[in-house]
């Protein structure tokens, strides 16, 4: 390989077909004069221009497209020579850092000597030993192209914004769920709201068996094994789901909030007491129906009770999982909009509630297409305000456009499946810890089930792994009608 | 007596022909190896201007007339065997000594509807003028026969190595033609000149004698001529009439030693609006030349009224930048030369006008 050109922290090197570059791959310029070496990553590979490549690929086809047929009588044997220089590559490449007295430091100022340069390539061992992407925690992601493991720290994702997004079918939901049960494996606590239904069985092999993880899930169902009794719930929490789940405007709210507080006082707050009281309330005709419907949207979502045994002490779960650490499955599979919304407010005002009482130390909050429940007003709450609360969120989805740009430009780690729609690769490119042309040029030629793991966890190295399996029961899949006839 | 290197030729040197005589190949072979065994451990300056190099060879004649009257041509579609040869040579570097060439030979037959080529080399020589004398005697004694070393005038300049090489190869393909091409048509890039430096009368009476034995008719194309009648040249001075056609020239007359060994016309052989100068064997008879030319139209292409076969020739053995820069690199990992790249003196004291020197 030979370094041919240098435009900002872009890198032009000439490869020849033997040296087998490809995009991802990390290679080390190093200049024994200067005695430092720039890391820089193949963002594309491309042909180099080769002068007269296409006068000899039009004398192959010069009758009507048939290759005219023959003999190369070619005693010394010059063909090889031929195709090794036409097939000559030129690889795009990013500086990622200079690499000076074993240090590394993100400058990409100084200029590599182009006759005296050793280009070599840079094993993703190696880099992730110079970059120290090492930890007491760690996480095997999976495999990269040189059969080597990535590993990266559990620690990393703590107090941290993640992503996971990549198109249908390319194995975001996999790496979620290996990224989930390994913090559980660390005695995280990990919340989870569950669009499909997929993650209730992680606690079972493929096969169905119990695994390790087993006593750690705690899969809720609203409605079913998942309710809430009126007595549990703290006012915050409940006005919290009527404002911003069930839209009740300002005034119906202060007398909601004086006909809770008087059913509080009185010890009979349950759902019939409720309803006789908004039923029975002395107001604005106008008002009394705003608080009824709302009272009704709350009663048939099934998610309330005033019975005390039927209820499900999330506090419970969660408190359990703090010793050993945990999983709760919120299924949120379904159930409709409105209901959804509902029990995603309780449970993020739960959470709060348990962390900013230090009851809980911190949560990993996996949201999956959250924009289909998570009101306006909490993608900022996450990002700011629930952070320093002790919620960290890992976003999976696969509509890149739907996760607000705050997020993107906030996140610290994103997880980047294959896209080849440009809107999509646009929208992700705007993350603060990426550059636009890697992830529009590898993103889209990733094969499934590989993701390039961008930010903190990889010391801001992308690096491509392909996601190890695991052995846990998949319910992901989708329903097929030929299924079974094929 | 030139000594004999042992030379152990790869599996894909076999001649396609096993009767024909392919001492000449093998020399060329030999030649080149050795000469590039003589360059190693010199720096190696690369050619800063690559070309192409041809052979335009004529002396203006006297007394030459064009008839008025063109003969029309009509297209005979009986399926006939068309022939082309071609040979290219370019310089790819210089040494401290001398220069590195390549060249190359093509050569095509269109049978059946169907275009197949053989292509000979490239061959990569170091020519120096201590070794230009040896290359050049070792090779015309190869294959064309000592009598011919007699009558050789002085060897050439370095500089026109190239040149005399790729000619050498060029007879030989034409010899090779003539002598398997039966009943066909054989084109050939140029005229029938001779007596030349490089075309010495009695080797391309051989070549042309042997394609009569063979009953096939030599066609030879000049893609560019200079000669003239009352001062335009004969292929511009085209009658309004339908092509294809062929005139005739008349009283063309060369100086001795150069000799005429066809019959020069002009060849219109489509609507396009260019015209070639065409030789014919002389010593065919005029109505086998005319039956020639009209199944050389209905068998072959053409594009720009110039015969496809002998395009492909000229296209496939042409060097290719690409090509040069394989060579370049052969040279460099085989025979470990080292290169070197000078300043180009034309573009230091000239910039923009500095063109380089192209020698001819």
């Amino acid at each position: 390989m030979k370094l041919y050109k240098k435009e900002g922290n872009i890198l032009q090197i000439l490869s020849f077909l033997n040296e087998n570059a490809e995009k991802g791959d990390y290679l080390l310029v190093e200049d024994p004069e200067a005695g430092k070496a720039l890391i820089a990553q193949v963002i594309d590979v491309q042909f180099a221009s080769i002068p007269g490549v296409l006068e000899e690929l039009l004398r192959t086809l010069p009758d009507g497209g048939e290759p005219i047929q023959g003999e190369d009588i070619d005693p010394l044997e010059i063909a090889p020579h031929i195709t090794y220089i036409q097939d000559a590559s030129l690889l795009i490449c990013k500086i990622r850092a200079t690499l000076e007295n074993e240090m590394l430091s993100p400058s990409s100022s100084w200029l590599p000597s182009r006759s005296l340069s050793n280009i070599k390539k840079l094993s993703i061992p190696m880099l992730l030993k110079l970059a120290k992407v090492e930890g007491k925690l760690p996480i095997i992601l999976g495999g990269t192209k040189d059969s080597s493991l990535l590993t990266i720290d559990a620690s990393s994702l703590d107090g941290r914004l993640n992503i996971i997004t990549g198109k249908k079918e390319t194995g975001k939901s996999y790496l979620s769920k290996l990224l989930m049960v390994s913090l559980i494996g660390y005695k995280a606590t990990v919340v989870i709201f569950d669009l499909n239904g997929e993650y209730s069985s992680l606690g079972m092999t493929a096969d169905g068996k119990r695994n390790m993880y087993y006593d750690k899930i705690h899969a809720l169902t609203p409605s079913q094994n998942f309710k809430v009794a009126l007595e549990q719930l703290h006012l915050n929490v409940v006005m919290g789901i009527l404002i911003h789940a069930l839209h009740l405007p300002g005034v119906s709210a202060r007398e909601f909030r004086r006909i809770w507080k008087n059913l509080k006082e009185k010890g009979c707050l349950t759902l019939h007491e409720l309803g006789e009281a908004i039923r029975n309330l002395n107001c604005n005709q106008q008002v009394r129906d705003a608080l009824s419907s709302r009272y009704h949207a709350l009663v048939n979502s099934g998610f309330f009770t005033d019975s005390p045994a039927e209820a499900t002490l999330l506090e419970e779960c969660l408190l359990k999982s703090k010793e050993q650490g945990g999983a709760m499955v919120i299924n949120l599979r379904n159930t409709s909009t409105i209901d959804r919304q509902i029990v995603v407010e309780y449970v993020l005002g739960k959470l709060v509630d348990s962390l900013t009482s230090w009851k809980l130390k911190a949560v990993f909050l996996f949201a999956e297409e959250a924009h289909l429940y998570l009101r306006e007003t909490y993608w900022d709450d996450i990002v700011t305000r629930m952070r320093h609360f002790g919620i960290f969120t890992t976003f999976i989805t696969n509509q890149p456009d739907t996760v607000r740009e705050s997020i993107y430009r906030q996140a610290d780690n994103i997880f980047l499946f294959n896209f080849t729609n440009e809107h999509d690769l646009d929208v992700v490119s705007r993350a603060s810890r990426v550059d636009a042309e890697t992830v529009r040029s590898i993103a889209r030629d990733l094969p499934p089930h590989h993701c390039l793991t961008l930010g903190k966890v990889v010391r801001d190295f992308p690096i491509v792994t392909r996601v190890r399996a695991l052995d846990l029961k998949t319910m992901g899949e989708t329903r097929l009608f030929f299924k079974d006839t094929n | 007596m030139i000594e004999q290197y042992t030379i152990t030729t790869t599996p894909k040197y076999n001649f396609p022909q096993p009767t024909i005589d392919t001492t000449l190949p093998q020399r060329f072979l030999e030649q080149s190896l050795h000469s590039l065994k003589q360059v190693q451990r010199q720096p190696f300056q690369l050619n800063q201007h690559t070309f192409q190099q041809f052979r335009i060879l004529e002396q203006r004649p006297s007394k030459l007339q064009l008839k008025r009257h063109p003969i029309p041509l009509k297209p005979n579609h009986q399926e006939t065997i068309i022939a082309a040869v071609d040979t290219s040579t370019i310089k790819i570097g210089e040494t401290s000594t001398g220069i590195i060439i390549a060249i190359r030979g093509a050569t095509i037959w269109k049978q059946n509807r169907n275009y197949r080529y053989t292509r000979l080399g490239p061959f990569i020589f170091h020519i120096t003028e201590e070794n230009k004398n040896q290359v050049y005697s070792t090779l015309e004694r190869a294959y064309f026969s000592t009598h011919y070393s007699s009558n050789r005038q002085a060897t050439p300049h370095l500089l026109q190595m190239p040149t005399r090489l790729a000619s050498l190869l060029e007879r030989w393909l034409q010899t090779m033609l003539a002598k398997t091409v039966s009943q066909g048509l054989i084109l050939f890039d140029g005229s029938l000149t001779s007596g030349t430096l490089d075309t010495p009368a009695q080797r391309m009476k051989e070549i042309l004698s042997l394609a009569r034995r063979n009953r096939s008719t030599v066609l030879a194309f000049s893609k560019m001529t200079s000669l003239r009648v009352n001062g335009y040249l004969i292929t511009d001075h085209l009658p309004n009439h339908e092509p294809p056609y062929l005139l005739e020239t008349t009283g063309l007359r060369f100086k001795p030693p150069i000799i005429l060994l066809g019959d020069v016309y002009v060849a219109r052989l489509n609507k396009a609006n260019y015209a070639f100068r065409l030789d014919i064997d002389r010593e065919t008879p005029l109505q086998h030349r005319m039956e020639a030319v009209e199944k050389l139209l209905g068998n072959d292409l053409y594009m720009q009224g110039y015969p496809e076969t002998l395009r492909l020739a000229h296209i496939l053995c042409t060097f290719t930048a690409n090509e040069v820069l394989a060579m370049q690199h052969f040279i460099t990992r085989k025979h470990g030369i080292q290169m070197i790249n000078r300043p180009d003196m034309h573009k230091l004291l000239f910039g923009p006008f500095g063109k380089g020197e192209i020698y001819s």
